[in-house]
């Protein structure tokens, strides 16, 4: 299917790159790629990410799974090919997205080690920002947002990753998240403070404090009937 | 200016440690000294100048203190208060170091590979990397984030350093406040002496901000004598004081030794709530029943305070939803604002509640100038005011006792005869710079002069 079908083709670019969209925006583009079991958290994650960096001021836009099934990908299953087409598609929009000054975040289980690394090599270094979402099949299992474990366990459906089709574990993810210990807040917090230390997003004067420590700062001063 | 005597020549190395009693009024080191508390304090007047200075307008540590570290005005330095409002969109928010727009002594004299070591100096957080130590003030919420370079954190940590004392004690349970302040103070001073003793510095630093704290919780107590607490004020104090001379002895005469603090103190009467006279008076209205802060204003207000007595125009232009048209409706309106604001009374006691009303352009110049209040309110004595919404009074006698004065603060340098003048402390940098004898590029920059020359 990834075969180069069509031949008399030239790559056109304009006298706008990349660098100048990312200076109108305030932002470096990037995709931030969550990968994990079905119930890991990934979306919840992902949305978490996306809010609090649009309230920070940012275009940040969330590729997520089931949604890109109902129409890029709606020809694609999930046979082993089947995924492979479905990461190497979502990895050319995430690419478009990025080279678009947008940081963009993906919410894929996305198995396969190869698939992501694939995905990776599309991209300038430091524009491919993988997130393992760490969370043991048993507490996946038991969140079941969607029942799909359920009746995969019955057999109603096939190729199910961690229960009848494999999950390949990142090997050096940018950020790993334990989303069993850390709370949504935490885990969002990493993904924010990593972009932050990265220069994706610029560090705000008004941002030395993370939303906690805003609380504490704002009772000591209030204790002190500084604010 | 003064005529400069120094008394005792020193050599060459030109080294200086400065010691912050933050909030310590000249008028109370006076009083003490007179009745004998203070006896080491005392015995430095003999070989030194002990001179009264004035802070700055409006008298908040943070920007007393970056304008100490920068020899400059706030509209230069954009360190503005405790908190501070950013615009489109309209937020508040709590300034830190890194709002600094120009270099700190720390950053001047690391340039020039000198060494220093600054611990708990406001306004040092997040610490900056300078060539030596910075532990930072108390705007840091985690020692492990508050140290310069890391590795001295798990000394700090072992040692149970604390950053500040826990204020909401002061108000609450005043025995564990004290306890608290003890322990934070002498904790500092443990670390401070470790590091005196194992760094090679040209510039120390240590900054004691427990003094501010116990004046904000116990001042009217020591004020009125009260059996306890003025005693144990006392006590605190006389430990400051026993610093001061341990001090002396072991900087020897090889090191100049300047001591100061960045503000005066008096007892509040009462606190001053002056959004609730400009909403009561029509000139600030909110969008909602409930809300949470000046953001919440309607677009059609005239104008807002945030702490303490900062009134900021709703100019249009220049705020989110601006109703004042720059120019003569601008003008009219400050002229309109200060001549009624001058007035203002406690409905209790029909005190005068107001000093002085600065024009912005009486008080700032910098790049900073349009972030910068259109009018500062310069209270009377005891009268505390703050930027509180929505409080159902003008006044109110709350639990903090204590309030900054801004022409109160003093300044002392061993070894020198300093002709009395009149100064504050924007000119101490210009002032260490001729102490150093360390010409620095900034000079020209500068809004004081030394005053040793």
């Amino acid at each position: 299917m990834t075969e180069q079908k069509a031949t008399n083709i030239t790559w056109h670019g304009g006298s706008i790159n990349q660098e100048h969209r990312e200076q109108l925006l305030g932002q470096k583009g990037v995709t931030v790629w969550f990968t994990g079991l079905s119930g890991s958290g990934k979306s919840t994650v992902a949305r978490e990410v996306e809010k609090k960096l649009f309230q920070l001021g940012h275009l940040v836009y969330v590729l997520d799974g089931d949604n890109i099934r109902h129409g890029l990908n709606k020809n694609l299953g999930f046979s082993p090919e089947d995924r492979e087409e479905n990461i190497r598609r979502i990895g050319e929009v995430a690419h478009l997205f990025t080279d678009a000054g947008v940081i963009t975040l993906t919410a894929f289980i996305s198995p396969y080690r190869k698939d992501r690394d694939k995905v990776r090599g599309l991209m300038k270094e430091g524009q491919f920002v993988e997130v393992f979402v760490d969370c043991a099949l048993e507490e996946c299992e038991k969140r079941d947002p969607k029942g799909l474990f359920k009746k995969a366990r019955a057999g109603e459906i096939k190729e199910f990753t961690g229960i009848s089709a494999p999950y390949e574990e990142p090997e050096n993810p940018e950020i790993k998240l334990d989303t069993k210990q850390q709370t949504l807040e935490e885990s969002a917090g990493a993904v924010i403070e990593f972009l932050k230390e990265k220069g994706i997003i610029k560090t705000n004067s008004q941002d030395a404090y993370s939303d906690d420590e805003k609380e504490i700062i704002n009772k000591r001063l209030s204790d002190l009937g500084y604010v | 200016m003064g005529i400069l005597k120094k008394i005792i020549t020193s050599n060459n190395k030109k080294r200086l440690f400065v010691l912050g009693l933050d909030g310590t009024p000249f008028t109370f080191l006076q009083k003490q000294m007179e009745e004998g508390k203070m006896p080491h304090f005392q015995r430095m007047l003999e070989k030194g100048s002990f001179l009264r200075m004035n802070s700055v307008i409006p008298c908040i540590s943070s920007v007393a203190w970056t304008s100490f570290l920068t020899g400059v005005n706030l509209a230069k330095h954009n360190l503005q208060g405790f908190v501070d409002r950013k615009l489109n969109p309209f937020r508040v928010y709590i300034p830190t170091a890194r709002n600094i727009a120009v270099p700190t002594i720390s950053e001047i004299l690391s340039e020039a590979g000198k060494r220093v070591v600054s611990i708990n100096v406001p306004v040092s957080y997040p610490p900056k990397e300078v060539n030596g130590i910075q532990i930072s003030c108390f705007l840091a919420t985690d020692l492990a984030k508050a140290v310069y370079p890391k590795h001295y954190y798990s000394y700090l940590k072992e040692i149970g350093y604390r950053i500040d004392v826990d204020a909401w004690q002061g108000r609450k349970e005043k025995e564990k406040f004290l306890k608290d302040i003890h322990y934070t103070y002498d904790k500092r001073l443990e670390a401070a002496y470790y590091l005196m003793g194992r760094e090679d510095w040209d510039y120390f630093q240590l900054h004691i901000m427990e003094t501010d704290r116990i004046n904000h919780f116990l001042w009217e107590q020591w004020e009125s004598g009260h059996e306890t607490y003025a005693a144990e004020f006392d006590k605190f104090y006389n430990k400051v004081d026993q610093l001061v001379g341990d001090l002396d002895a072991r900087l020897g005469n090889d090191v100049e030794f300047m001591i100061l603090s960045d503000h005066g103190f008096c007892s509040i009467k009462k606190e001053v709530y002056l959004n609730q006279w400009l909403e009561k008076n029509g000139y600030l209205k909110y969008k909602t029943d409930a809300p949470k802060s000046v953001t919440d204003m309607h677009p059609q207000s005239k104008a807002y305070s945030l702490i303490p007595g900062r009134i900021f125009i709703n100019l249009k232009g220049r705020e989110d939803e601006g109703s004042v048209a720059p120019g003569n409706e601008y003008e009219s309106l400050r002229q309109e604002l200060m001549e009624k604001i001058i007035h203002i009374t406690d409905p209790d006691t029909g005190e005068k509640i107001v000093k002085k009303i600065y024009k912005r352009e009486d008080l700032y110049s910098g790049p900073f100038y349009d972030d910068s209040p259109d009018l500062v309110v310069v209270p009377n004595d005891g009268f505390d005011l703050k930027g509180n919404i929505k409080q159902p009074n003008l006044t109110y006698k709350g639990e903090l006792v204590g309030m900054h004065t801004d022409d109160d603060a003093f300044f002392y340098l061993r070894n020198y005869d300093i002709e009395p003048q009149e100064f504050g402390i924007i000119d101490m940098l210009p002032t260490i710079a001729e102490l150093m004898e360390f010409p620095m590029k900034e000079a020209e920059n500068f809004d004081g002069s030394s005053v040793l020359s």
